[in-house]
């Protein structure tokens, strides 16, 4: 069958040489006015609407493409500023896309303005909650001031107290899972340009013990990549033993800092 | 911490990935193009993976999912 649909990687306002380890991709670069269009001709049987929606329901098949998405764009954000595609937005012919571009000529110089010469880094932030009761008293002054009532008071008051303290600890955990998530977001925003806040996910989607309690993005100028590094490096290592873990990843393509308005 | 990630696609949470790609970036609708509505769909399948056999043993033996993205 015919490979007619085009499938969309980014866009560049700059020429896209296609480097060697992405020719053998079917890659083409087109160049639609003053931008240039990273796309892949793909096939009707993959890729029309039916077959497309189909092949959503097979997590094989979108851990490959949608790797191959982000890789792709990885590669070409290398060389040059790139604004992605959502994974798999694919036109029905190039008249589709010279229209896209036309229509969105202002909005997508305005977004190649605010993210060139920045980067994408991503955070994550979970809490081990039982490490983190395991340090409660060291971390809530309330939890250490019960904590020394049940010392000082006779066997009785002491079972009552430790039930209260029960009660007090799932709350506490609760505020230091705020206060921590809201310490990291203040932390990496001071050295970004622009944040990007993401649902937390649950544990079933994450495969992990652990719960998350931030999921944000952060766009960061290249200058202070390295601040940013630093940062996530010094607040990992502080934190490890209360039960907080930080892992940051990038840098992406600027997926989190797209923007892209219609032609009023 | 990895100065491109990228470059180490593999280690990345296929979560991680579909975190970005999935509801981010340019968003099209309408005519002209094809493009991903039904995100849960994805999901249930990154969900049904993960309860899967093989996943739990992928994760018993600390491989693919859940390794962080600038371990070494």
């Amino acid at each position: 069958m015919e490979n007619d649909l085009i499938y969309v990687y980014c866009i560049s306002d700059s020429a896209l040489g296609i480097a060697r380890n992405l020719k053998s991709k079917d890659l083409k670069s087109l160049k639609f006015d003053d931008f240039y269009v990273m796309v892949k001709y793909v096939s009707e049987s993959e890729f029309s609407e039916d077959n497309f929606k189909r092949n959503l329901s097979d997590i094989q098949w979108v851990e490959t493409n949608a790797r191959e998405h982000i890789s792709v764009i990885g590669m070409i954000m290398e060389y040059t500023t790139v604004i992605p595609f959502k994974f798999g937005t694919i036109f029905n012919a190039k008249a589709g896309l010279q229209k896209f571009i036309t229509d969105y000529t202002v909005s997508l110089t305005e977004n190649f303005n605010h993210i060139r010469g920045k980067e994408e880094w991503a955070v994550k932030v979970y809490c081990d909650r039982k490490a983190l009761c395991d340090q409660i008293d060291q971390l809530s002054e309330k939890a250490a001031d019960l904590e020394k009532q049940i010392m000082a008071s006779s066997p009785g008051k002491a079972f009552l107290l430790g039930r209260k303290k029960i009660d007090l600890i799932d709350n506490e955990m609760d505020r230091l899972c705020k206060d921590f998530g809201q310490k990291y977001f203040d932390e990496f925003k001071s050295l970004s340009e622009s944040t990007s806040l993401s649902n937390l996910l649950p544990k079933e989607y994450t495969g992990r013990e652990d719960t998350m309690i931030l999921n944000a993005a952060f766009l960061v100028s290249k200058d202070k990549v390295l601040d940013f590094k630093w940062a996530f490096d010094t607040l990992r290592n502080k934190d490890e033993n209360s039960g907080f873990i930080i892992e940051a990843t990038g840098p992406w393509p600027p997926f989190s800092f797209i923007s892209i308005k219609e032609k009023q | 911490m990895h100065d491109n990630v990228i470059d180490r696609n593999k280690d990345i949470t296929i979560l991680e990935v579909l975190d970005r790609v999935l509801n981010k970036g340019v968003i099209l609708t309408g005519d002209v193009v094809i493009s991903v509505a039904d995100v849960d769909l994805v999901y249930l399948g990154v969900k049904l993976m993960l309860s899967s056999v093989e996943t739990m043993e992928r994760l018993k033996s600390g491989q693919a999912i859940g390794v962080d993205g600038v371990k070494g």
